[in-house]
């Protein structure tokens, strides 16, 4: 097999490769948020509240609401 | 897992990382072997034509001009033969350019000659009514850096296996040696010019730019 | 951890980087206001000796708008956001702070160094990489220490999930170290040749057909990481808060992120369509190009979105307008590099003047105008002053964009009517234009692309003015607003 044909099957499984896990972060994305696991929208808040006393919307703080996540 | 990639920081970055190297990896890397190898009977620069090619390096000619032909009749009809992957092989860094202010040079030593590229970058307008492109006056009084460019000569002959003759080598002894010979060259070019400062420059063993930049484009074919 | 009243963000890194953006930005696009003039008017080219053909400044001209301008504007914004979106404050970490000063120091001097030698004509002579060893050096440690401020303050923050605008970042310096380092290899003549020759020159590691390999994946994508990857983290961080609308679909923010990663490194080899790189690798720039579309348009669409049932705010606040007409010509400069980058179209538009064009709707109208809106919104935040007047950012914002406007479209008729005129025959099969032709023949357009440049110059000398009087001497602020910036009409 020469370099081009081992390029081109490189190419070729990496691609579907990508393009599966794409997908299935997709699914992944849209499905922990109709579980109720995770809000991801509720990320966008980190942007227009950043103030530094604001409480963050994930907290590296265990005791406050790691649970609520 | 991708709820754990979006809280840890470095994993993430490594995730980032290979899916913008992969690209590259199988696009650039494996082809190396293959687009390297010189097509049949190319010699390497001479010292004076890398001379050349730093003065065309220095002012930038790429800016404004190609050396790269493309497979279409109107380009084969104006410049000549396309270009091929292995005429390159010697171009440390390539100078195919990205723009056409002014026309290909990839084949001008076919179709131009000393006399004619002298008259031109003293003055272009003299000989293309129209041109925009500026004189490069300082090219007849600024001295080339031929020092230099046999020092690129000794790397790449002894980092990339460039096929130059043994009397090329490293260190001050072997250069004072071998410049006569880019002297000589030189001279052989300057016959077809005119301007005098060209010729004073030449008794004191100095190339003046214009002169190594000739040679570099006649070289061009 | 306790709010700490006392405890308030540091943005003495991020004032620093501010004033070189506008420095550097002033000073790009002079020089490239003079390069346009001199094509239109080469007489131009005699003003300043051998410093000033138009051969010698044109890679000035890049090289101070990419890393002086772009780059200064890309620190000073992750050195706000970054602490903002983190919520923690250099100021508790002594060693960030240190390490900041170090790397805006280190990347002014060695910007300064850079100019000097490009104008002097050392230079590797490859697009946007021309800068010679000693100062690629420089740039490593720079780079590195931008590195170290990045994942420092990730180290220590409070917000733990990462906000979409760092994630781009974060590419914007992997990327661009990964680039910059396999396109920069070089070899210094000096020490190989025992002690001879100038210590400053340097030959490529690769040669031909694979150096232009590197070389356009490298071009290519530090567009791709400088010019676009770092702006959509502004674009995601300030649209939000100068108007006060969280990103429509944070969702879609997300997908887009790695869509782009995946997509935009494929499509480097488009520069190389009908050259001498194999062809299916140029077949996979086509069509990677043209899938590039779908990321690029989901974030832009996206920005508009964050905008729905607030367009007032379009016409009561000038920022606003940056920042959504940014966005417009985001869309636009992003359909229009795929169309150039279908192989029958790349035949006619490359090497001329539409290439260029294309790159100027990018900088000019998406790149430049979110950078000044950044620095506008920065502005009251930093100096605690609100913006000196509202009056001349409007003017500023119409003159420019006429320029944008005047320049791209010049710059279009211009590059398809010399793609067609190098290609034109007669009836018996022969060449109708003589290429001198086809150089004249564009002289008008030249001309208006002068103008725009210079309208374009004109605006950026009133950001500059407006930027300096809100500093110095602008309405003190008593508390920080929290989204609209406050403006003296």
């Amino acid at each position: 097999m020469g370099t081009a044909e081992l390029q081109g099957y490189a190419s070729f499984f990496m691609s579907l490769f990508l393009v599966v896990m794409l997908y299935g972060y997709i699914l992944h994305l849209y499905r922990s948020e109709k579980k109720g696991e995770k809000d991801y929208e509720k990320l966008g808040r980190i942007a227009i509240d950043d103030e530094i006393d604001s409480t963050p919307v994930n907290s590296s703080d265990p005791k406050s609401k790691e649970n609520k996540e | 897992m991708f709820h754990w990639l979006e809280k840890n920081p470095f994993f993430f970055s490594v995730g980032v990382f290979v899916v913008i190297a992969f690209a590259g990896l199988v696009e650039i890397v494996p082809s190396f072997a293959e687009a390297a190898r010189p097509i049949v009977g190319l010699k390497p620069y001479s010292v004076l034509e890398l001379a050349g090619k730093e003065v065309y390096k220095k002012d930038h000619c790429i800016a404004c001009h190609s050396q790269l032909i493309r497979p279409f009749k109107a380009e084969t009809d104006r410049y000549g033969q396309y270009s091929v992957s292995g005429e390159y092989a010697y171009d440390r860094p390539f100078l195919w350019g990205s723009k056409r202010t002014g026309p290909d040079l990839h084949r001008i030593g076919n179709y131009r000659t000393t006399d004619w590229h002298e008259n031109h970058m003293w003055e272009p307008e003299e000989l293309v009514a129209g041109s925009i492109m500026p004189a490069y006056k300082h090219h007849f009084t600024n001295i080339a850096d031929i020092e230099t460019a046999y020092a690129e000569a000794v790397t790449v002959k002894e980092v990339f296996n460039t096929p130059y003759g043994d009397e090329i080598k490293a260190g001050e002894e072997a250069w004072n040696a071998y410049k006569p010979q880019v002297l000589e060259e030189a001279k052989a070019i300057a016959v077809d010019m005119k301007h005098p400062e060209v010729h004073e420059a030449l008794k004191k063993g100095e190339v003046p730019e214009i002169v190594a930049l000739i040679a570099y484009l006649n070289r061009l074919k | 951890m306790q709010s700490n009243a006392s405890l308030e963000y540091d943005y003495s890194v991020a004032k620093l980087f501010t004033y070189t953006t506008i420095l550097f930005g002033f000073l790009g696009m002079l020089i490239g206001t003079l390069i346009a003039s001199q094509l239109a008017f080469p007489e131009l080219n005699y003003m300043f000796g051998e410093y000033g053909t138009f051969s010698r400044l044109r890679p000035l001209h890049t090289n101070i708008v990419i890393f002086g301008f772009t780059l200064s504007g890309v620190f000073a914004t992750f050195y706000y956001v970054g602490q903002r979106v983190l919520k923690v404050s250099m100021a508790e970490s002594p060693f960030l702070m240190t390490i900041g000063k170090i790397h805006f120091w280190l990347y002014f001097v060695g910007a300064l160094v850079g100019v000097i030698t490009l104008a002097m004509g050392f230079s590797a002579s490859k697009e946007y990489a021309e800068l010679e060893w000693p100062i690629d050096v420089v740039i490593v440690i720079v780079w590195v220490l931008w590195g170290v401020s990045i994942f420092g303050l990730i180290g220590i923050r409070r917000e733990k999930a990462l906000y979409i605008s760092l994630w781009y970042y974060i590419a914007c310096f992997l990327g661009i170290a990964m680039l910059y380092l396999f396109n920069n290899m070089e070899v210094p003549t000096y020490f190989v040749a025992g002690g001879i020759g100038s210590v400053m020159h340097s030959v490529s590691m690769y040669s031909g057909t694979n150096d232009a390999l590197v070389q356009w994946w490298y071009g290519h994508n530090a567009v791709a990481f400088g010019f676009t990857v770092p702006i959509v983290a502004m674009v995601y961080y300030y649209l939000p808060k100068e108007s006060g609308q969280a990103v429509y679909s944070y969702k879609l923010s997300l997908l887009s992120f790695w869509g782009l990663m995946f997509v935009y490194l494929w499509a480097g080899s488009h520069h190389l369509l009908w050259s001498t790189v194999p062809d299916w690798m140029q077949t996979m720039g086509s069509i990677f190009s043209v899938v590039l579309i779908l990321p690029s348009w989901g974030s832009a669409i996206n920005m508009l979105l964050t905008m729905k049932g607030e367009w007032n705010q379009l016409t009561e606040n000038p920022l606003i307008k940056f920042m959504v007409l940014a966005s417009t010509f985001y869309m636009l400069s992003t359909l229009e590099g795929p169309i150039q980058a279908i192989k029958s179209v790349n035949a006619i538009a490359h090497f001329t003047d539409w290439i260029p064009g294309h790159v100027h709707d990018g900088t000019l109208g998406w790149v430049s105008f979110m950078i000044m809106a950044a620095l506008f919104h920065m502005a009251p935040r930093m100096f605690k002053r609100e913006i000196f007047s509202k009056k001349l950012m409007e003017t500023q914002f119409w003159l420019q964009t006429t320029a944008v406007v005047l320049y791209f479209t010049s710059m279009w008729i211009a590059g398809i009517t010399q793609g067609m005129m190098w290609r034109a025959v007669d009836e018996y099969g022969n060449l109708m234009y003589s290429f001198i032709d086809t150089v004249t023949v564009l002289h008008p357009y030249y001309a208006i692309r002068a103008l725009a440049g210079l309208l374009y110059l004109t605006g950026f000398v009133m950001f500059a003015y407006n930027m300096y009087k809100t500093i110095t001497a602008s309405k003190r602020l008593e508390e920080e607003p929290q989204f609209r910036s406050p403006m003296a009409a």
